[in-house]
């Protein structure tokens, strides 16, 4: 299900920057994610992706342009704020504790209560039920209700935290770098969940450093280096192959390829 | 629970164009979880077991210790022990130290002490002002390690060095020796003995800090196994970042963590000095790494993030039979801390021990 | 398999246990009172079986050693089982220790009283379940509100007062008082004497018997730091050869004087570099005690007609340190 052109994009940034100190982190970031959508947010080491990831979550605040969600524009001031705005943010380390069990990181944070006052104590029958049933939507069958998280294998960690994103009503589900740590299989596996929660109708920004991950699911690509835009393709204007050229520095690796043959070439007539 | 817009609640009805969505794979590797496992998992293994082994040890081989009144003397050691192990053990799961708890015993029995025989407040308002005291302490030592973010172990070992000095200084100023006595002329000695301090049942003599003990393991156990604030310490303690970003209030938690090993400290501080109606200055200095050996027994993890309220109960409890239950042997006792160490080694080896063979192959 | 496991791992920490236990209680008193008939020497116990504890405040130094030799030799040689036992200076655990003595119904209680206050209570129940009790050490001003039948042991005022009196005689004309035990109210009293005895006394606390290389340091440092300080005294025999050195060490001409012995202070007083002790004598302490309990308990005999027996001071100098000197490296001086 694809969005149509007139939509309110879920969440836009327009001219965004970050500095920290003198050192440039953003400058003039302009991309927007509508409902059921994928953006893909791509760039290599050191491009600005986790300053801007962070911007995003509300962990920073941006220092120049501005920032809209549904159309309103938006300052936050913490991760809370942006949670309750509808903004998900799933982090590289995945926001969940390794020991603690599934349910408990599933609902951490909103915990279903019952009871009032001194007895106010977790519905932990309700919270275990919720848990398997969203983990079941997504291929998991979780059978132990006290399993700790950190023994659930890398995608299925993923899968949590997407679960929970999605159950407590995210409009925007940004997975900062959801592969870059998994093996090729489990890859696969998560871009399946990542095209249900954009099925779902939520608009997913998709960060990464892998354009062969990035290519299969996205409907918007955005190249960052060094903190600019290089550039913003819809699926359709823009090739794997090319996409693949611009990520790994295209002329720059061209030039390296040159002066490492040159230098082979010297190392076998010397 | 939002409906996809198109995309049905199955997971089977996928819009054409998408990969298949997969159909629940019942994962091979999670085999049945039989009740033993379960119990096997628990942190509080390891200290059930050694306690278990040392009250059958000594019960079967003396003749007092299996007594009502040899029980009254150890659970006697046990609970003042035990209140703080329970206190430090919350806050270990938390995944911070507080090395202040010890000598904090000491700062709040003296200040009760002076308030009372020096500054002329009775014995009821006194408590208060010692309670309201414990919090702000708790309250600062909390904020100091939010804001400077420097291990809390460092932090409070300044604190622990202030208050150690603090108790001999002023105590000596004060009264020209180094302990304040003479609290049991105090108005209202009677009544907050009553509450705190004295012994019931009467020839055994069981002391009502066990009673105090027994409540505040029980309240630890409920609030972390059934209340959101529960869920929220093991957050902050197992991975701080990870809670901060899901919303936990991390440093709300973490000061109020610290606020309650303080006020433990006061209701400890309070009873030693309403039993011995006088406190030394060097009070409680050292124990606080007592506290943390039992909170480990009992299957804390050091590093934060898991533990029992019970466990840190039972390792004082071992802690309090092995004292007294070496005194009933009769063993020569410059052996008794070698003994003390070998039986903590020994339940904190098993703790680990039955904890990975119960959970099988971990990351 | 995982209960298999537990289960042999169970076993293991019992048998551990048992065998820790074969092996530790051997080497004790244990089987001191079994049957006197089977023991040399005054056979005072009539056939029964006659059990003291003795409870001090000590941390296991060698001035506490010598006391607890004391108080093992009188129950060898009296044939009664003695049970001896330290709270390192934590009131609350002396009491509690005192509680679990009385649960034991023993004959006889020994307690060291630096902090009367403690223990009161304890002792008024080892009263009213009929157990006599004798102080020792210290809580001379207490005894006998505290239902003991006599205190055995040392004024400390009057120790401290003839120490300063000694040193000023000495010519010394500043003293500096070491004390290594920050809550022992007896310790204080005695540097409270010295200074009634001597004048300009100043006090200074030292880490103590726990970190004997810091209190070296410490003393060191105020020597270097002070120099009118012509004169040093330590109120126990550890700390007495720490500061010996520390003397030494800053290159001071202090005289070095000390309270209690051991085996070391009266070979440096031998040579000249402490200048005398005030021997306690707790041998005594630890000895007397035991032996007015058991005498108490099988012959109605009270000893001290109200008043304390007094173990000192007694003081050891160059003169007479050759004969202390074999008994202290035994342990018993």
């Amino acid at each position: 299900m694809t969005a149509t052109a007139e939509q309110t994009p879920l969440l836009e940034v327009r001219g965004v920057s970050k500095f920290f100190g003198n050192v440039i982190a953003l400058k003039d970031i302009s991309l927007g994610v509508k409902a059921g959508e994928v953006t893909c947010v791509l760039g290599d080491n050191g491009a600005g992706k986790s300053s801007f990831i962070k911007i995003l979550a509300g962990v920073h605040q941006h220092d120049e342009g501005q920032f809209l969600v549904e159309g309103d524009e938006v300052r936050f001031k913490s991760p809370r704020e942006a949670r309750e705005r509808g903004i998900a943010t799933v982090f590289q380390d995945l926001a969940t504790v390794p020991l603690m069990s599934v349910w408990r990181n599933f609902f951490l944070g909103s915990e279903p209560t019952v009871g009032k006052g001194p007895v106010k104590r977790i519905d932990v029958k309700q919270a275990q039920g919720v848990m398997r049933d969203e983990m079941r939507k997504m291929g998991i069958d979780v059978r132990d209700p006290d399993q700790p998280v950190g023994t659930l294998s890398g995608g299925e960690r993923q899968a949590v935290s997407i679960a929970r994103a999605v159950y407590f009503g995210a409009k925007v589900l940004i997975l900062d770098e959801p592969t870059s740590a998994l093996g090729v299989k489990q890859s696969g596996v998560v871009l399946r969940y990542v095209v249900q929660a954009r099925d779902r109708g939520l608009g997913v920004i998709f960060i990464t450093h892998n354009p062969h991950h990035a290519y299969p699911v996205g409907d918007r690509f955005v190249v960052l280096n060094r903190g600019k835009l290089l550039g913003d393709w819809r699926k359709g204007e823009i090739g794997r192959d090319e996409l693949v050229k611009m990520m790994s520095g295209g002329a720059e690796l061209d030039q390296l390829t040159h002066e490492l043959e040159r230098q082979l070439d010297a190392a076998e007539a010397g | 629970m939002t409906e996809a817009i198109g995309g049905g609640s199955s997971a089977a009805a996928a819009p054409a164009g998408a990969p298949p969505t997969p159909e629940p794979v019942a994962d091979e590797r999670l085999a049945n979880i039989s009740l033993w496992v379960r119990l096997l998992r628990r942190p509080e293994v390891g200290s059930l077991l050694g306690a278990l082994v040392i009250c059958a040890f000594f019960w079967l081989n003396t003749d007092s210790f299996g007594t009502l009144s040899g029980i009254a003397n150890w659970t006697d050691v046990a609970s003042t022990l035990g209140i703080m192990a329970v206190a430090v053990a919350l806050l270990m799961i938390g995944g911070e130290f507080d090395l202040s708890a010890g000598v904090m015993t000491g700062t709040t029995g003296l200040l009760l002490g002076l308030l009372t025989t020096e500054w002329g407040f009775s014995m009821w308002p006194a408590i208060v002002v010692t309670f309201a005291f414990a919090a702000l302490v708790g309250f600062i030592n909390g904020y100091m390690v939010i804001k400077t973010k420097l291990p809390s172990f460092i932090v409070t070992l300044a604190t622990f060095f202030v208050f150690q000095g603090l108790n001999l200084g002023v105590t000596k100023a004060v009264t020209d020796t180094v302990r304040v006595a003479g609290l049991g002329d105090v108005p209202g000695y009677d009544s907050a003995s009553k509450v705190f301090s004295n012994t019931f049942w009467s020839p055994h003599n069981f002391r009502l800090s066990v009673v105090w003990w027994i409540v505040i393991a029980a309240i630890a156990t409920w609030v972390l196994a059934r209340t959101r604030a529960g869920n929220w310490i093991f957050a902050v303690g197992g991975d701080a970042n990870a809670a901060r970003n899901v919303g936990v209030p991390v440093a709300r938690v973490k000061i109020a963590l610290f606020m309650t090993t303080a006020m433990a400290a006061a209701l400890v501080g309070i009873m030693i000095a309403l039993r011995l109606a006088s406190v030394q200055a060097g009070q409680g200095v050292g124990e606080e790494f007592t506290y943390i050996i039992a909170a480990v027994v009992g299957g804390c993890l050091l590093t934060g993030g898991y533990g029992s309220a019970i466990g840190a109960s039972l390792g004082a409890l071992i802690v309090g039979m092995a004292f007294i239950g070496i005194q009933f042997s009769g063993w020569n006792t410059d052996w008794r801390f070698l003994f003390l160490g070998v039986i903590l080694l020994l339940a904190v080896l098993v703790n680990n021990l039955v904890r990975h063979r119960a959970e099988g192959a971990r990351r | 398999m995982t209960r298999l496991r537990a289960g042999l791992l169970a076993l293991a920490m019992v048998l551990g246990l048992a065998l820790f236990a074969a092996a530790c209680g051997g080497d004790d008193d244990n089987d001191g009172g079994g049957s006197p008939a089977s023991k040399d020497n005054v056979d005072l116990t009539q056939g029964k079986d006659v059990t003291i504890a003795v409870i001090t405040h000590g941390s296991g130094d060698s001035f506490w050693a010598v006391a607890k030799k004391g108080a093992e030799d009188a129950g060898k040689q009296m044939g009664v089982t003695v049970k001896y036992s330290e709270s390192a200076n934590d009131p609350q655990k002396q009491a509690q220790l005192i509680d679990s003595a009385v649960t034991e119904k023993v004959d006889g209680i020994a307690v060291s009283a630096p902090n009367p206050d403690a223990i009161r209570d304890s002792l008024k129940k080892a009263t009213a379940a009929g157990i006599p009790i004798v102080t020792l050490n210290s809580g001379a001003e207490d005894y006998q509100e505290l239902g003991a039948i006599t205190h055995v042991g040392q004024t400390e005022s009057i120790a401290g007062e003839g120490a300063g009196q000694k040193l000023k005689e000495a010519g010394a004309k500043k003293l500096l008082c070491v004390i290594h035990e920050q809550s022992n109210i007896g310790l204080n009293q005695r540097c409270d004497g010295a200074k009634k005895g001597f004048g300009a006394v100043e006090n200074v606390q030292v880490k103590g018997v726990d970190d004997i290389q810091t209190t070296l340091t410490e003393i060191q440092s105020k020597l270097q730091s002070d120099k009118s300080i012509d004169a040093v005294l330590t109120l126990n025999p550890d700390i007495a050869v720490a500061a010996r050195d520390a003397v030494k060490g800053a290159g001071s001409n202090a005289k070095v004087a000390t309270f209690d012995l051991s085996g070391d202070v009266v070979k440096a007083i031998q040579a000249g570099e402490i200048e005398f002790a005030v021997d306690q004598q707790q041998y005594l302490q630890g000895y007397l005690p035991v032996v007015f309990l058991t005498l108490y308990k099988t012959n109605a005999n009270t000893v001290g007609g109200g008043q304390p027996v007094l173990t000192g001071p007694g003081y050891v100098t160059k003169d007479n340190a050759d004969t202390v000197a074999k008994l202290a490296e035994e342990g018993t001086r």
